[in-house]
Formats: structure tokens, C-alpha cells, sequence
């Protein structure tokens, strides 16, 4: 006890004297020129591009474990509970149908195949956990000062950070940046809430999930119930309202589309109204299809809840410190340069109201902060023209405006979209359905016909996809793509051969050369 | 009414009307009055209905021309009929099953009956929608031989009936390359790639004879699906025109992938014993100054294949009698616009030698029709930044410049490289793995993107639209400036450091 007092007393004395040096000398004596708080993708893209430049970086990263207790290690929702286990599981269900599709080129596949959950779920969690001790080797590299504690702030320069068993830190810096992220949202008016899981469990469990409820129709709901299915499990997706909210509502469709002919399940317009745990351990889910106003009930072994994400910053203290954040996101309200209301105080990633959600985003955005933070740059993130793919057993990527949003900013007639149902070769032996494998580009319709957007789906959206969005970056116009000599054959040729208006009416079939 | 009409006027006036009256009459018209002479005068005659000899016809018939297309196989040539979409088909599927996550209770048999009469289906279909598409468009379809007669004008002739057009394309594209009896002994005892897809099982063992991407592919289909497959090359590595960053790691990839590879060597002879084909093969040791070589022997071979090059169909055209200037290794000679060296006579495609791919065969038709027929003075194909992707295992793209032609090109000091190399997230959990690897080559102070090479899974879907960017200038920040899409390979060449 007097220990802890002289302790107490130390770290009061010390700091007395800091805060006077720094008054009377007007020169700052920090810890650090850097703190960053949240050690996922964006986080540690600052804070080693910090160090990189010659800073003193420090990066604290603590994982609050999910109600159901999943909890983590180091690089953030990416590397843990977010696109790395997400893609690596959607290859597991995606390679199923390969081998299904082998039979027909000529491989003597036995009629059943069964998939072991097991030995899928072990291996993308143990490469996970190689990426987080590459994370902290490299840190380590870097010299960046890496600490498992949860930090909250004191002041404009201080941070006060807390291990699991409670033991305090303080650290002081220049400058601080908030990267916490986010977590996902649970429904609060759901009795029985409790019994569902939620993204951040899913990739760790240790048994198959078996037959699953997942409630939300965002890119996580569709790709986790794709992946779902893609391995063999009953999957059902319940939308209160709409697919893909936000993204263009015709590719949606298609997406959903082929999610249904796949074996997906939806229940359209319910809302899930209680969730009851059976002496089985089954749950029993109650819900509304408000359409008819009428109640449903079914049995399943597992509960999704992908109803949204909210940001991480009930522990950080802002409130104390007056950082401004959005009243009904709960984001940090960001300027151009990642400022905060409070200056020395900066915010980006997922934390940042109305920036994108994404891993590359928070990485380009936190290296160029780093870089203006230690004065080598004062070049900002540009967020216009970010692509992105959701990763649903038939991939769709998009660069630019959806269909509906260029139609709002330049009027039905200010646009021409070309657009083309082609069908990849792979499908054709595999006699595989390619009535959802689409593409279409949103041009200006004057002058040069300038593309707006650029939407597709097909299999190895993401692939395809990087490079027309360099191309859009450099602000590619409709001609530009057909002037570029196709390569044969793959899909990706057919967005060079594009031609059919939607305008004209005429069949937008591909056939042939 | 109108009949009378067209009788009176004269040809050149006709020509005029043409555009205006009833097309089925007027054609019907010209060949009943060419009928007299014995030569069918047309528009436009394309000789070859294979990628560039359609879509030039189709195009030109759109445009008006009238149109014929004299063809003597199937419609749709080499890429419908023979390599592009088997190789596709063949190689897609054959590195899934290879140890996948999850717990897959498979056993791996590959009968290519199966396969083949799916494929041959596909085809015939194909053949078919060409067909259609002729008749479409009211072009007239000519089965048969053509050959170039000595009539002043430049006339063709099929089965005994002659043709002449104002504009005639030769589009005959190109046949793999063999090795005569005298060069080596037994040679004939080979197939190949034509003869590959009439294969109806899988050979036990195998061997392929070339260096170049069909060769690879064919080796990697080979191998992959099965077969016992070794690869002979005359040099050291395959893929020699393609950037030295490509060519040495196809060359380790395929090595890895369990093909048993033959440098430095050729084979002397092929003779035929009871239990298959035995090749006497000479590899020169390198390390030795002299030029001995070591005679060695593969027996009990199944497949000999041929993959040492594509000449060019012009034999039987006898374009030599009407003073069409070829290349030494027989190409017909072009210009930037695709005209030979006699006025009124076009050729594209395979039997140019340049840029031997299906999409510019097509674009080069096609831009040929603009430029005859909509009197598009300027209308001709830009040779550059064609993209070209090899469907090794794993797939190479390429597009632009090697390192080597920029260094030659534009002097070392203005050419600035990036590279990388991973193993991309496929593999994270197989135990088999494959690199890629990727490479930009840039060129002065804005560093221009001149060149840009990979191999890797999803090499061949990510290239196409790169290749919109590069032609378009884009420079080294460009790629920067642009956001990645996570995850994937592609993001790779867009975080280059």
C-alpha cells in the first residue's frame, strides 16, 4: 500500500516537473513522438511507416474479448475476424464446388464429399496466429514500442494504458492517433440476444456452426452465409429491408440471385423478434415477416448476427476530452487530414465517420499521416475511387458510383451504361449456370464518355477488378477500354468488348467472339 | 420496276444505287451478271474463317460490303477448334485438389474421354453459332481450297469457280511447325497440338519438345493431369522472349511442379518398339567448352509431342504468282495497315507473324472493315501494349516491354524496376505452394509504366485491366495513387515499394 502510494506520488512529481520543464523551456519532453492506439491494419501501417521516418512510436493494442469470450492477438479485425480468415473460408467452399465441377473434366470424384469443419477451422486459425507474431516481428524490426494494454486518454499528450490484471502505464506523446476500429453491433430489443454470435466468433470456432440463422444482409451477413452453404451447411440469411445496402442494387440482385440457385436461403423482409435456447442447446428463432405480418418460428443450431458494425471508443475517453464525434454513429468526426477536434489528436480507419471500411484505406491513410506527422509530407489520403470486392461464392467488385447514385448526380439521360452477361469458359464443361455473371459500365454520356463506375461479377472479382481501377483512377474513358486489345480467353476481356447500351434495349448476351 | 432500273444503269452508277436499292437484289443481281464472265465479283473476299477472317467479314458486311468467306476446315479456326479454349478448360481445374483446407476423401483419376467429348461438344457448338452468325450477317460461305489464279486482277479460285473483290484478305492463319524424316529420323511418329486434342486417353508417359508457351502449357496440362512428362529444350530456360524475371521462374515452376525437364538438349531419333516410342536425345554439356553431347533415351513413350513453332498457311495460295512479298519464314509482309505488297490485297491474323492472339487478329479484321469500307482513312490496329497471357501453372500475364528490350531501348539509367514476390493466400494452408511474382519496368523521370510481368494464380484474369491503364500512360504514381482491393494478388502491384 505505501508502495503503491510512493508510486503514485513518483509518477505525480515526475510529471509536476515534466509539465513545468515543458512550460518553462517551451520545449516538450514527450515519451513519444508517436502513440497510436489500435494495432489493426491501420494502426500498424502508422505507426511502422512512423518509426520508418525516424519516430519514436509507440503502439498499444488490446483485444476486448466478444460476449461469447473470442478474443484474438495482434493486427486487427483484418488479420483476425475480418478478411483474412473471410477469404481463406470462402476459398474452402469455393474449392467444394471446384471439385464438384471436376467431375464433369473428367475426374473420378466419389458421389458424396463431406467437409471436416475441424480441420478447415484449425489451419485458417493457425495461420492467423502466424500472422500475429509476424505483426509483433516486425514491429520489433521497426523499433516500435508494441504494448497488449487498452489505452484511454488523459489529455491532448497523454495516455494512460491498462493490461488485462489491471497494471498501469502512462505514456506521454506529440502526437496521438486513434485507430481503434470497430466492433459488431447486437440487435438490444431481441430477447435472448445473448445466444447469438456474432463475426468475431465465427472464424474461431472450434466446432461447425452446423445450421445457421444469420440475421443482416451486409457483405459480412452474405459472405459468411455464402462460405456457410459452400462447406455444406443449411444456411438461411434474414434482410430486414435490402442486399448490400449502399452498393448498387442490381448487382445486388445478382448476387443474391446465384446466393439462392447456390443454396442460400432467405427470408426477405422478417425481422427476428426472440431467440429461445431449447434443453438441446438448439435455438429456437421467433420472427416477422412483416410483408404479411406474420409470425415464423424455426430451429437452429446457430444464431449470425451481422446487423452492422460500431465504433471502439467506449474506453478511450473522448467525451472527457471533448473530441467530437457523429451523434448517431458514434464515430470520430475527422477532417481531410485525419484531425480530430482536438489538436495532437488524430483519427482514421474504421473509427473515422464516413470513411470507407477497409483494410487498404486505414493502411494508405495511416502511412500518410505518419508521413505528415513527422513532416516529411503533406500529401492527404485521396478517398474518391475505392475499389472493393465482397467476397459471396459469385465475387462482385466494383470501382466508382453504383448505377443508381450516377443516375441521381448526372440524370438518366447524363449517363450511358454498357453492360454484358457473359459466361466464363470454366463454366461451360462444369455445365455450371452463368446467369448472374454480369458486367457493366457507367460512362458520362458527353463528351468523352468518362466511366463513373464500373461494376462485376464473376469469379476472381478482385483479381480482375485492380487494374480497371487503376485505369478509372487515371480517368479512363469508355474508349479507352475498347481500344485496349482483349486477352482470350478469360472474363476479364469482356469488359474491353462491352458494347450493348442498356439504353438501346438490345439483348446485352455475350456470344461468342 | 426497280429491276429495270438496275439494268440500264451502268456499273459504276450501280455501285452508287447499291447502298440505296434492295441488297438481296442488287447481290443477286452482280453475280448473275459476273456469272457471264465465270468470276463471282464481290466486295470483299476473305480467304480463311478463322478469328481475323470473320471478324473482318462480319464487319465489312455490317458496313455494307458484300461479302464472301472461303474457308477449308471447320468455321472459327485455330482458337475455336484446336488450343485456346482446351488449354483453359483442361489446366483451370487441375491444381484444386491438391491438398485444400478441409478434409477432402478423394481419389484423383483423370479419364480424358470425358473431358474431350464435353470439349468436342463445345466446339461443334461454337462452329455452329459461327455459322449462324455468317448467315446473319447474309455472307456467303465458301467451303474449299483457294488459290490465287494468273488473271490480271486478283481472282481466286475455289473448286474450280473463280472470285474476284476489289479487296481481298488473306487470313489463313498459321499450322504447327514439324520436323521432316530427314532432319530427324521418325519424326512423323510425333503429334501435335493439333493432334493433342484428338487424343481420347490420357498418355502414361510423355514428351513435349519446344520451349515456347505451348509447349509449357501443354507439358503443365500434361503433367497435372496426370502423365508421366518430361520436357525437352534447346536452351537453358523456356519462354525466352518473355522478361528473364518470367522465363526463370516458369522455368523453376515447372521443374517444381514434378516435370521432368531437359535443358541444353534435341531430339536425334524416334523409333517405334513394342511398348511405345523410344527418343534418342543429345544434351550438350555447357560446362565443357567442346560441342559434345551425351546421347541419352527416354523409352516407352506414349505421346511424342512437337510444339517447336507455327508456320504460316500459305502454301497452296500461290502467292508467290501474284508477287506477295513474305518474310524468310514465309509471313506474309504488311504494313501498319495491313497491306501486302500488292494494292487491293490485305492480310491479317496468324499468317503476318505478329502478335499471333485471337483479339488482335479480330481488332486488326476489324479495323481493316472501318478503314476499306467506311472510308476510315486512319483506322488500323496499334501493335502496341498488346496484352498476352500464357496458361502455365500458375498463369503468366504480360503486357509492354521486357526489362531487357527497355534497357536496349531507352538506356540503362532511364529505366527504373520494381519487383515483388510472395506466396499468395491460396496457400496458406496447402501444403503445396507456388510463387508469384511480379515486376513493373518504368521508364524516365514521370516513370512511365512501359512494361508490366507476373505469373501467378490469378495472373491471367488480372492482367486485362492493367493493360487499359498502361495503354492509357499510366505512371509508377498512378499505381500508387490507386487503393488496393483486399485481399487479393492484384493489390500487390498497386503497394509496390
Amino acid at each position: 500500500m505505501a508502495a503503491l502510494w510512493k508510486g503514485r506520488r513518483r509518477w505525480k512529481t515526475n510529471n509536476y516537473f515534466k509539465v513545468l520543464a515543458r512550460s518553462l523551456t517551451g520545449k516538450y519532453e514527450y515519451d513519444y513522438d508517436l502513440v497510436v492506439i489500435g494495432g489493426g491494419s491501420g494502426g500498424l501501417a502508422c505507426s511502422k511507416e512512423a518509426a520508418q521516418l525516424g519516430q519514436k512510436v509507440a503502439v498499444l493494442d488490446y483485444v476486448e474479448p466478444s460476449a461469447k469470450g473470442t478474443k484474438w492477438g495482434l493486427g486487427g479485425t483484418c488479420v483476425n475476424v475480418g478478411c483474412i480468415p473471410k477469404k481463406l473460408m470462402h476459398q474452402a467452399a469455393l474449392l467444394g464446388t471446384a471439385v464438384k465441377d471436376a467431375k464433369k473434366y473428367g475426374w473420378q470424384i466419389p458421389e458424396t464429399l463431406s467437409h471436416d469443419w475441424g480441420t478447415m477451422a484449425g489451419a485458417v486459425q493457425n495461420y492467423v496466429k502466424s500472422l500475429n507474431w509476424g505483426h509483433r516481428v516486425q514491429l520489433n524490426d521497426k523499433k516500435v514500442k508494441y504494448l497488449n494494454m487498452k489505452g484511454s486518454l488523459v489529455d491532448e499528450n497523454t495516455v494512460k494504458a491498462f493490461t488485462k490484471a489491471g497494471k498501469e502505464t502512462t505514456l506521454t506523446a506529440k502526437n496521438i492517433v486513434i485507430a481503434t476500429g470497430g466492433r459488431p453491433k447486437c440487435p438490444t430489443n431481441i430477447p435472448g440476444v445473448e445466444h447469438g454470435i456474432t463475426s468475431d466468433d465465427v472464424f474461431w470456432l472450434k466446432n461447425s456452426p452446423g445450421k445457421t440463422l444469420v440475421v443482416g444482409a451486409s457483405y459480412v451477413g452474405l459472405e459468411c452465409a455464402g462460405f456457410l452453404t459452400g462447406i455444406g451447411l443449411d444456411a438461411t440469411i434474414m434482410v430486414r429491408s435490402v442486399a448490400l445496402r449502399g452498393f448498387d442494387q442490381q448487382m445486388s440482385g445478382l448476387v443474391t440471385d446465384y446466393m439462392e440457385a447456390y443454396g442460400t436461403k432467405f427470408a426477405w423482409k422478417c425481422v427476428p423478434r426472440r431467440i429461445d435456447k431449447l434443453p438441446s442447446g438448439a435455438l429456437q428463432v421467433t420472427w416477422t415477416d412483416t410483408q404479411t405480418d406474420s409470425q415464423h418460428q424455426d430451429t437452429y443450431d446457430t444464431v449470425l448476427w451481422a446487423v452492422g458494425r460500431a465504433p471502439e471508443t467506449k474506453a478511450l475517453g473522448l467525451d472527457k476530452l471533448g473530441v467530437q464525434l457523429n451523434k448517431e454513429t458514434g464515430k470520430i468526426i475527422v477532417g481531410a487530414d485525419e484531425s480530430t477536434s482536438v489538436p495532437n489528436i488524430y483519427a482514421f480507419g474504421d473509427i473515422g465517420e464516413g470513411r470507407p471500411e477497409l483494410t487498404p484505406t486505414a493502411i494508405k491513410a495511416g502511412r500518410l499521416l505518419a508521413r505528415r506527422l513527422a513532416g516529411q509530407s503533406t500529401q492527404l489520403m485521396n478517398y474518391d475511387n475505392v475499389p472493393t470486392t465482397v467476397f459471396t461464392p459469385l465475387e462482385y467488385a466494383c470501382v466508382g458510383l453504383s448505377e443508381e447514385e450516377a443516375e441521381r448526380r448526372h440524370g438518366k439521360d447524363g449517363i450511358e451504361v454498357y453492360h454484358a452477361f457473359y459466361k466464363p469458359l470454366e463454366f461451360t464443361v462444369a455445365e455450371r449456370d452463368a446467369s448472374q455473371c454480369y458486367l457493366k459500365v457507367v460512362c458520362e454520356s458527353s463528351g468523352n464518355q468518362k466511366i463513373v463506375g464500373l461494376h462485376f461479377t464473376g469469379p476472381n472479382a478482385g483479381e480482375v477488378t485492380q487494374g480497371f481501377a487503376l485505369g478509372f483512377q487515371c480517368g479512363a474513358t469508355y474508349s479507352d477500354l475498347l481500344n485496349t486489345v482483349g486477352i482470350h480467353p478469360t472474363c476479364a476481356e469482356e469488359m474491353t468488348k462491352v458494347h450493348i447500351t442498356k439504353r438501346s434495349g438490345l439483348d446485352p448476351t455475350v456470344t461468342g467472339c | 420496276m426497280a429491276l429495270l432500273m438496275q439494268l440500264t444503269h451502268t456499273h459504276a452508277s450501280r455501285c452508287g444505287l447499291r447502298l440505296k436499292l434492295f441488297p438481296h437484289i442488287r447481290r443477286t443481281l452482280i453475280r448473275r451478271r459476273s456469272m457471264a464472265e465465270d468470276i463471282t465479283r464481290l466486295d470483299f473476299l476473305v480467304i480463311g474463317g478463322g478469328s481475323g477472317g470473320l471478324a473482318g467479314a462480319r464487319r465489312a458486311a455490317e458496313l455494307g460490303a458484300v461479302t464472301a468467306v472461303v474457308e477449308c476446315h471447320k468455321l472459327g479456326g485455330t482458337c475455336v477448334s484446336k488450343p485456346l479454349p482446351h488449354i483453359n478448360l483442361g489446366s483451370y481445374f487441375v491444381h484444386c485438389p491438391t491438398a485444400p483446407p478441409g478434409h477432402f476423401i478423394v481419389s484423383l483419376c483423370f479419364i480424358n474421354a470425358t473431358l474431350k467429348a464435353k470439349r468436342d461438344a463445345y466446339v461443334s457448338n461454337l462452329n455452329r453459332i459461327y455459322r449462324n452468325n455468317l448467315d446473319k450477317s447474309k455472307i456467303q460461305t465458301i467451303q474449299g481450297d483457294a488459290k490465287f489464279t494468273n488473271n490480271p486482277e486478283p481472282t481466286v479460285e475455289v473448286n474450280g469457280k473463280k472470285y474476284t473483290a476489289p479487296h481481298i484478305l488473306i487470313a489463313t492463319g498459321g499450322r504447327p511447325s514439324a520436323l521432316s524424316e530427314e532432319e530427324v529420323p521418325g519424326a512423323s511418329l510425333g503429334i501435335t497440338s493439333d493432334g493433342f486434342f484428338e487424343l481420347e486417353s490420357l498418355p502414361k508417359r510423355s514428351v513435349v519438345v519446344g520451349a515456347g508457351y505451348i509447349a509449357v502449357e501443354m507439358a503443365g496440362i500434361l503433367s497435372t493431369l496426370g502423365s508421366k512428362t518430361s520436357l525437352l529444350i534447346r536452351q537453358s530456360g523456356v519462354l525466352r522472349n518473355f522478361d528473364s524475371y518470367i522465363s526463370t521462374n516458369c522455368t523453376k515452376e515447372l521443374q517444381n511442379s514434378g516435370i521432368d525437364l531437359w535443358k541444353n538438349s534435341e531430339v536425334k531419333s524416334v523409333k517405334k518398339t513394342d511398348s511405345g516410342l523410344e527418343l534418342a536425345i543429345a544434351t550438350k554439356d555447357l560446362e565443357k567448352k567442346n560441342d559434345e553431347e551425351k546421347i541419352s533415351t527416354i523409352g516407352q513413350v506414349d505421346c511424342l509431342l512437337w510444339a517447336i513453332g507455327r508456320q504460316p498457311n500459305t502454301s497452296g495460295l500461290n502467292i508467290g504468282g501474284i508477287g506477295l512479298e513474305t518474310d524468310e519464314r514465309g509471313h506474309i509482309v504488311v504494313d501498319e495497315f495491313q497491306n501486302t505488297s500488292r494494292p487491293g490485297i490485305y492480310a491479317v491474323g496468324d499468317v503476318c507473324g505478329k502478335a499471333l492472339l485471337t483479339p488482335v487478329a479480330i481488332a486488326a479484321g476489324r479495323k481493316l472493315a472501318h478503314r476499306l469500307f467506311e472510308g476510315k482513312k486512319d483506322s488500323k490496329l496499334d501493335y502496341s501494349c498488346i496484352p498476352t497471357v500464357v496458361f502455365s501453372h500458375p498463369p503468366i500475364g504480360t503486357v509492354g516491354l521486357t526489362e531487357e528490350e527497355a534497357i536496349q531501348t531507352r538506356g540503362k539509367e532511364n529505366v527504373k524496376i520494381y519487383k515483388t514476390s510472395f506466396t499468395p493466400m491460396y496457400h496458406a494452408i496447402t501444403s503445396r505452394k507456388s510463387q508469384c511474382i511480379m515486376k513493373l519496368v518504368c521508364v524516365g523521370k514521370e516513370e512511365k509504366v512501359i512494361g508490366l510481368h507476373m505469373q501467378g494464380l490469378g495472373c491471367d484474369e488480372m492482367l486485362q485491366g492493367f493493360a487499359v491503364a498502361i495503354k492509357m500512360g499510366a505512371t509508377k504514381s498512378d499505381f500508387d495513387r490507386t487503393v488496393a482491393i483486399h485481399p487479393t494478388s492484384s493489390e500487390e502491384f498497386v503497394t509496390m515499394r
